[in-house]
């Protein structure tokens, strides 16, 4: 079974390759060839999946070309950690297909739509099946060319234009440290192969500030593909791209590449204690600094966007704190919850046409099942106790705390409070109250739509029992065969972890409640309802001021700072720096005046410069 | 000389030299009795099969040991073999690409321009073979006294003319340059053939003078500069390049620019590889930071400056400038390498912007402008040409699947692998990667982000086939690299490049 895994990511390279000559079609139907092949190439991950739970493996090499002596390799390499997000992939492009085909209905380059998914789609597949770090980083690059399409694909509008190329050279700027980083290693260790650096690790051939630099480079590489502090901006922008897009990309499988990088090389950063802290470190401070600045964001997809980039975070967090089953864990979970939660505001903005949440509300009625989905992949996320995220979440906590990383762990608690408010402050803005917008003609999306959301929110529900303590670490036994050895067993915190994030996600979904949701609610019908707390009900305003100074101010406060840091030092950072590279150019252009003297001058001046300086360095005139 | 040491001589070794030399002649007598009206493009046929016909010589050639004729100044040896052939493959795409060129005022004199490109093709040859400095700077003037000329072909263009005219006083500049470091290293060593100048560099007394030795070295470098159009000596190419015609900067971005390099190799590998400099350490340790700061201001001045552009032959003559600046880097880490990677990079480049050049003469005279937006909605226009132009551009950035990415990957390494590692010409080589992505993926973005109901370009057969091969080539070093580097290893053995052919007449027969 296992010989057969690298006909996955051919399957739809192929549909690539037929849409493009069909992409002159008007028919639709074109749609099921994608569909088809993608199809095809879940039944196999999952096939392949199985067979690895099993106790399978494979690692299938031939040479591929010569660098002086050194022959560089390529092949694939299936283990427990890459089948596992083999399916994750798959089935998630599947169902982004499948939806596509009910979202994208109407539009004039429909077909070439599917083949930018068929590309993409092949070089994520391909990156995951990648034996080593050469052949991990070509994918990588063409799984951002495939994102740089797809999030152009409204290239009459200005915006998506720019988002597209800022998505791109933003994520370049990691992969420069990914590159150099993995070329370090090589030197090291004469090979790309994840094994032989691993084994070189183990044999302590590499020394420790060699060890820890090059794990930082391969980290910087994850910080830009999975939108870490502070490359994150591109990812929010990203948003400029058709809906299904980011469901697939911008939530459940590029964005996780960085993680998944982190998780491969699992055992380079383990050997360096300063590795694991920096990343621990980023993706704690990433995960409260993005959740922050999801509390006040109008946009429905910009919600979503800053809360990927916190999910992400809590994925780094876990990593840094030894908590690798944790951080896969909750990739695992993260992709079906917060892509459901891209389809359904997809299903939202193609009954409503708006993506500003302020212009919604009372859509609870009108769109009653993509209501009730959104609301089990907010709760998911939110860490609602039973579902998939509560135990994920958890876990990722668990780990902190056991690592010791006490700063963060709380860091992580507020951050979760963070995230039950703002996923349901958007629940209570666009699903319940009046509406507040134009509504004409708004009815439910078509099955094509809703079917794959039906699948992401049965398994938002199940995917945490993967991983439990009360029924068993499925997940956990399963990655233990893979290559990475896990780090301290099974992270069971003290048993107040769990109530604490779940009286934090309450916590939060409460708040959001009385501030949003309130103004449905008129003080005669509670007090009728509940005759006792009445006089509570009457220092409802009271509370609610309280609130509001405390909680609404103090978050706003953040959110605001956090904006502020974004737009002023982040931003700033970037733009001096390409202020700075805009001046150099400016600085060169002038030179270039078109007097020919002036290069004569030019040429002479340079040249004279270096035999000054060789003249004073060479001792001539000592 | 006698005439039984003249034929005593193995003067078959110069076959693809004596057939382009005899191309250029046939081609001038006919010209003159051609028809003033009638149509040159039977000439670029003769020419097209002149070349190939000395492609197929040095592939004759291919198992030929190393030979020295003429007194050890001409050489055939892997280096002359590998390059030549490089040089040849980039005349005749241009030669394509001249063929297709539709100017009205090119067409009076475009007879001159097929047997320029012979000659100066010859004169790139000459350097890729010459292993003494007279015939090397012969060589070198060769193919630059030609340049100049077929850069002011436009007789009528101003832009033409002034290019041309930059050309020239430019080019004298290098010159002095180049003839002052030469005459050092002749003045301090007393000989002009490379090896024995390199044989007396051992020499004690010259021990003393290592201080002027350095300077030689870098006077001369600065002064082959200007061929590879690399900092300080490169700012005659964004002028020259946009005046023109856009056949003729094709040629001067990609042969002449490996000619530089092939000198560079010729001259400064042979002479100074045993070098001693000052105190006595060697030469080539010592200059590796100047060789350095050039390749980085290159690469950032090319790669800069590039970003502001709006006319597409002055963007692409600075990332010409930045491409070289790339290359340079081998030679600061100075591996076992070094002619492999050069020598790929080379091949690499002479595909992408050869390619690139062709879709760029074909949208600037079908639009009668050179401003970037000529490619606007081209993939809506005309998807045949616009799919080429993307892997033409991700291979100038260095994206996987090209072979621009094989070999700048292959630099890279070499520059990180060797004690002691050269980190930050290799990190100024990745940042100023990162800046070329902007324009390089700017242009993707106009070709594919813009909708514009424009004619559709017109693609004659001969550009198609150019077009066609140089994607082709491309994608196929790409993914299979070894096809190249296997052809390399198989073929040619870098260790001849430092065999001394002691007798000064060779009677060999084979």
């Amino acid at each position: 079974m296992l010989q057969i895994s690298w006909l996955i990511p051919l399957f739809p390279l192929l549909s690539f390759i037929l849409l493009l000559i069909f992409r002159k079609s008007r028919s639709e139907g074109t749609a099921w060839i994608g569909v088809l092949l993608t199809g095809i190439s879940l039944v196999l991950s999952v096939g392949i999946w199985l067979a690895v739970w099993q106790g399978d493996e494979i690692k299938t090499e031939g040479t591929w070309f010569h660098i002086g002596e050194r022959a560089i390799t390529m092949g694939f390499e299936v283990n427990p950690l890459n089948a596992l997000m083999l399916v994750i992939v798959s089935l998630v492009s599947f169902l982004v297909h499948l939806y596509s085909k009910g979202y994208m209905h109407g539009d004039e380059r429909f077909p070439v739509f599917f083949a930018y998914l068929g590309l993409f789609s092949f070089a994520m597949l391909g990156l995951v099946l990648s034996p080593n770090l050469l052949q991990l980083y070509m994918f990588w690059e063409l799984v951002g060319l495939g994102s740089f399409l797809l999030i152009g694909f409204y290239y009459y509008k200005p915006e998506a234009k720019k988002a597209a190329k800022k998505a791109f050279i933003m994520t370049r700027i990691g992969d420069v440290g990914l590159f150099i980083g993995m070329v370090l290693l090589f030197w090291q260790v004469g090979s790309f192969e994840y094994d032989d650096i691993f084994a070189s690790v183990q044999n302590g051939e590499i020394s420790s500030g060699m060890l820890t630099l090059t794990a930082l480079c391969i980290f910087v590489g994850a910080i830009g593909k999975s939108g870490q502090l502070p490359l994150h901006t591109w990812l929010p922008d990203a948003m400029e791209g058709p809906t299904p897009v980011s469901a697939l990309i911008h939530a459940a499988t590029m964005v996780a590449a960085g993680v998944y990088l982190v998780a491969a090389m699992y055992p380079l950063f383990q050997a360096s204690e300063t590795a694991l802290t920096v990343v621990a470190v980023v993706g704690g401070v990433t995960a409260i600094f993005a959740a922050s600045i999801g509390l006040m964001q109008k946009d429905i997809k910009r919600v979503l966007a800053y809360s990927t980039v916190s999910q992400l975070g809590y994925m780094m967090l876990a990593l840094g704190a030894s908590g690798y089953v944790a951080g896969i864990f909750h990739l695992t979970t993260h992709a079906f919850f917060k892509a459901l939660l891209f389809l359904a505001a997809g299903s939202v903005i193609h009954a409503v046409h708006t993506q500003n949440i302020e212009e919604m509300g009372g859509l609870w009625k009108k769109l009653r099942l993509t209501g009730l989905l959104f609301l089990i992949g907010a709760l998911a996320i939110s860490g609602f106790p039973l579902l998939s995220g509560f135990f994920s979440k958890d876990e990722i906590l668990a780990s902190t705390y056991a690592d010791g990383r006490y700063g963060l762990f709380w860091l992580a608690v507020v951050a979760a409070f963070m995230t039950a408010f703002y996923m349901f402050r958007l629940f209570f803005l666009v699903f319940t109250g009046k509406p507040r917008g134009n509504q004409s003609k708004v009815h439910e999306s078509p099955s094509v739509m809703t079917l794959p959301m039906i699948v992401l929110g049965v398994l938002a529900v199940v995917a945490g029992y993967l991983n439990t303590t009360w029924f068993g670490t499925f997940l956990s036994d399963y990655l233990a065969k893979g290559p990475v050895e896990l780090p301290h067993g099974d992270h069971h915190g003290p048993g107040w972890i769990p109530i604490v994030a779940t009286a934090a996600s309450l916590l939060g979904i409460g708040l959001a409640y009385l501030i949003y949701q309130k103004e449905t609610l008129s003080r005669s019908w509670l007090s009728r309802m509940f005759p006792g707390l009445s006089h509570i009900i009457y220092n409802k305003w009271y509370v609610d001021e309280g609130y509001d100074a405390t909680f609404v101010k103090g978050t706003k406060g953040l959110s605001k700072l956090g904006v502020l840091f974004d737009r002023y030092v982040v931003d700033g950072l970037v733009a001096s720096v390409t202020a700075g590279v805009q001046g150099l150019a400016k600085a060169g252009s002038r030179l270039q005046n078109g007097q020919v003297q002036s290069y004569g001058t030019a040429a002479i001046f340079g040249l004279v410069i270096l035999l000054l300086i060789v003249a004073l360095t060479g001792g001539y005139f000592s | 000389m006698d005439l039984d040491t003249l034929l005593s001589f193995e003067w078959g070794v110069m076959a693809p030299e004596f057939i382009i030399l005899g191309v250029a002649t046939l081609l001038s007598i006919i010209d003159l009795f051609m028809k003033r009206e009638s149509s040159r493009k039977p000439l670029a046929w003769m020419a097209g099969a002149g070349v190939l016909a000395a492609l197929v010589s040095i592939f004759l050639q291919l198992d030929h040991e190393v030979t020295s004729i003429l007194y050890d100044t001409y050489r055939l040896d892997s280096f002359s073999k590998a390059f030549k052939i490089l040089l040849l493959l980039g005349t005749l795409l241009v030669l394509v690409l001249a063929s297709n060129y539709k100017k009205e005022d090119l067409e009076e004199n475009r007879g001159e321009f097929y047997y320029l490109l012979l000659a100066a093709l010859l004169g790139a040859m000459m350097m890729a073979s010459s292993a003494d400095l007279i015939t090397l700077f012969v060589g070198l003037e060769l193919l630059s006294l030609a340049s100049y000329i077929m850069a002011g072909l436009e007789r009528k263009n101003k832009r033409s003319n002034e290019s041309a005219f930059k050309y020239v006083v430019s080019g004298g500049i290098a010159t002095a340059i180049t003839l002052f470091g030469m005459s050092y290293v002749f003045g301090l060593t007393g000989e002009t053939n490379l090896f024995k100048i390199a044989e007396n560099m051992g020499e004690v007394e010259l021990l003393k003078h290592g201080f002027l030795l350095v300077f030689a070295f870098i006077i001369t470098f600065a002064g082959l500069t200007f061929k590879i159009a690399a900092a300080p000596l490169h700012m005659w190419a964004p002028d020259v390049y946009e005046g023109a015609p856009v056949p003729v900067t094709a040629f001067l971005s990609v042969v002449s620019k490996i000619a530089g390099f092939v000198i560079m190799l010729r001259f400064i590998i042979i002479t100074f590889i045993a070098a001693a400099g000052i105190d006595g350490d060697p030469l080539l340790l010592q200059v590796q930071p100047y060789i350095m700061a050039l390749a980085a201001a290159t690469m950032i001045i090319g790669n800069v400056t590039a970003l502001r552009q709006r006319n597409i032959k002055r963007m692409f003559a600075y990332s010409s400038i930045a491409q070289a600046g790339y290359i340079l880097v081998p030679f600061v880490s100075n591996s076992s390498l070094l002619f492999e990677l050069i020598w790929f990079y080379l091949l690499a480049y002479l595909f992408m912007n050869i390619g690139a050049f062709t879709v760029i003469q074909l949208l600037t005279s079908q639009e009668r402008s050179n401003d970037v937006s000529v490619f606007r909605g081209l993939y809506r226009r005309s998807p045949w040409l616009a799919v080429p132009m993307t892997f033409f551009l991700l291979s100038l950035a260095g994206i996987p699947v090209t072979a621009g990415f094989i070999g700048k990957f292959g630099i890279f390494m070499g520059a990180l692998g060797l004690q002691p590692a050269h980190y930050w010409l290799a990190a100024v080589m990745m940042a100023t990667t990162l800046v070329s992505y902007v324009y390089y993926f700017n242009i993707i973005a106009i070709m594919f982000f813009r909708d514009e109901e424009e004619a559709k370009v017109s693609v004659p057969p001969g550009m198609a086939a150019v077009l066609a091969f140089c994607t082709a080539s491309i994608l196929i070093l790409g993914v299979m690299p070894d096809l190249a580097l296997d052809f390399f290893y198989g073929n040619f053995d870098v260790n001849e490049f430092f065999m001394r052919i002691e007798d000064e007449v060779h009677t060999h027969t084979h």
